[in-house]
């Protein structure tokens, strides 16, 4: 009975103060809009890097001479080195197949007596930014002839993600801020234009819980509505955007996620971030104003 | 009821406002504060009601100690007392009824003993039939009676007024005070704040002169509203 006669009064102050609403759902959908894409550009982002990661694999190149039992036995000792997320063997016989397969009839007139390949390995790396100290100590196994060294781009693409994390983290959080900020300073504007109501209710004998829910639904429901319209707005452009960019990159289409994937997650995490924030702002605003103005009966 | 002892009240600027003031008021008591603008009236009432907190002394108020009664108490002090303010403190998008059925709903009584208690205090304050006006088209006076409706609604133990009749026509002060004194009459202690000369002299009972944060006088006054003299500090010795 009380709680739906609160769920009520947050309800009619949205509409009553529906331009203030709809101008602070304006405001948040834009920042919610911003936030998330920022998120969905890191997700992608760091999703392309790890498939990229995923081809850049090391080959291991292993002495001539080493037959092929013996090679098989060498592969025991990468798989004892903590970085390597994985190893395949690459025997002489695919070698040179795969260079046939390239050359054509280039390498049927060339051909003289034999392989001239050995045998080598295919290596997975768990941790790019490890590239050179794992690099080094492959070298270091007997038998090893030489490593296929792409630090280059392996320490660009650690960059590049580490760059990505960082400014959509840093993004992430301002504009969370941001929005806190304004949904706080709607709900403080709602008090102050209710403020004769309040100091009616404290009169009354009021508790502050009493007083507080009403404004805590209003902020949430200006929260989740705004969360709900920015995961929207997000999934309607998603698939625009992504062909867009996948026109100018070609791969980029395949290495992210498609609008299916990102949908639910989307609206579930902006429906809470919005909601949450909407709580949390909402709170910071009402405890304040009841502490200092609130407080006025007599004298409001 | 009202208990005071050495009650002082210094405001973070320095202002003196009450010095060292002691009274009791008992219950069914009716009493009218009095006293130039500036002499401590408002800062007496907000210590009754603990929107200020007095510097030094005690005070109890319905057996809450105020000066040790916690934040989220105070409420449920201020349900033991009806405040009525001299703007009436009305809300212009609610109707009468609804004014009035305020004060419960925000102690969360249910709907029923709302519509039961408000329907019985509006008749009592003489505004039947007026439920569904809006404050905008009923006169001051009726506005005042609403405001009284609403101090009345939660049974309070008092009524606290401030200034009642200093927004309407002396005409219709006139019947607010009538109202309160039949309020008083039914057994609630009733606090009038006023600077009106004329009326506590017509309505008298216990008279407290405050001036210059200090208490002047206490006496008692009777007219024909109250036959029964109330005892006040100064018979008791």
């Amino acid at each position: 009975m009380k709680i739906f006669y609160l769920i009520k009064e947050g309800f009619k102050n949205i509409w009553t103060n529906r331009m203030m609403s709809l101008a602070s759902v304006i405001v948040l959908v834009s920042c919610l809009i911003i936030t998330g894409a920022a998120s969905l550009i890191s997700v992608n982002v760091t999703s392309l890097i790890s498939k990229i990661g995923d081809d850049d694999q090391i080959t291991v190149y292993l002495d001539y001479e080493m037959n092929d039992l013996d090679s098989i036995k060498l592969g025991q000792q990468l798989g004892r080195i903590s970085n390597i997320d994985s190893y395949s063997f690459y025997s002489r016989d695919e070698a040179i197949q795969k260079y046939k397969e390239v050359l054509g009839n280039i390498y049927e007139s060339m051909q003289d007596d034999g392989n001239p390949f050995g045998n080598a390995y295919k290596v997975k790396l768990k941790d790019l930014s490890k590239y050179k100290q794992t690099v080094d100590r492959i070298k270091k196994i007997k038998g090893v002839t030489s490593v296929s060294d792409r630090s280059d781009i392996a320490n660009k693409l650690t960059k590049l993600n580490y760059f990505v994390t960082i400014v959509g983290s840093w993004v992430v959080l301002i504009l969370a801020l941001v929005t806190l900020f304004i949904i706080s300073n709607t709900i403080k504007m709602t008090m102050y234009s209710r403020g004769h109501e309040i100091s009616i209710m404290k009169s009354v004998g009021a508790t502050n819980s009493f007083i507080r829910v009403p404004f805590i639904i209003e902020a949430m429901v200006i929260g989740l509505l705004s969360g709900v319209i920015s995961a929207g707005v997000i999934c309607a452009v998603y698939t625009p955007v992504r062909d867009m960019t996948s026109g100018i990159i070609g791969f980029i289409g395949e290495s992210t996620f498609t609008v299916e994937q990102i949908m639910i997650p989307t609206f579930i995490v902006m429906s809470v971030i919005g909601l949450l924030i909407g709580i949390i702002g909402g709170y910071i605003s009402i405890a304040r104003y009841l502490r200092k103005e609130g407080g006025d009966i007599l004298d409001w | 009821m009202i208990h005071l002892e050495n009650v002082s009240k210094v405001y973070p600027n320095g202002t003196e406002a009450l010095k060292n003031i002691s009274l009791d008021i008992n219950k069914g008591e009716f009493v009218f504060i009095v006293g130039p603008s500036g002499a401590g009236k408002s800062t007496f009432l907000k210590l009754l009601i603990r929107e200020e907190k007095a510097s030094f002394g005690k005070i109890k108020v319905s057996g809450y100690d105020l000066m040790k009664i916690r934040r989220r108490k105070i409420p449920y002090l201020r349900r033991k007392m009806g405040i009525v303010f001299q703007d009436f403190r009305l809300i212009a998008k609610m109707n009468v009824y609804d004014n009035t059925a305020f004060a419960m709903r925000v102690i969360g009584s249910p709907e029923r003993a709302i519509k039961k208690r408000v329907k019985e205090v509006l008749r009592q304050v003489g505004l039947e039939g007026k439920e569904k006006r809006k404050p905008g088209e009923i006169s001051g006076g009726e506005q005042q009676r609403v405001s009284l409706a609403r101090a009345l609604v939660n049974k309070p133990e008092m009524i606290i007024a401030d200034e009642p009749t200093g927004n309407i026509d002396p005409e219709l002060s006139f019947d607010i005070m009538k109202l309160l004194v039949d309020i008083n009459k039914a057994g609630t202690t009733v606090i009038i704040v006023t600077h009106e000369h004329e009326l506590v002299k017509e309505f008298g009972g216990r008279i407290i002169t405050i001036e210059d944060g200090e208490i002047k006088s206490d006496e008692n006054y009777p007219t024909k509203y109250h036959n029964k003299k109330t005892e006040t500090e100064e018979d008791k010795k």
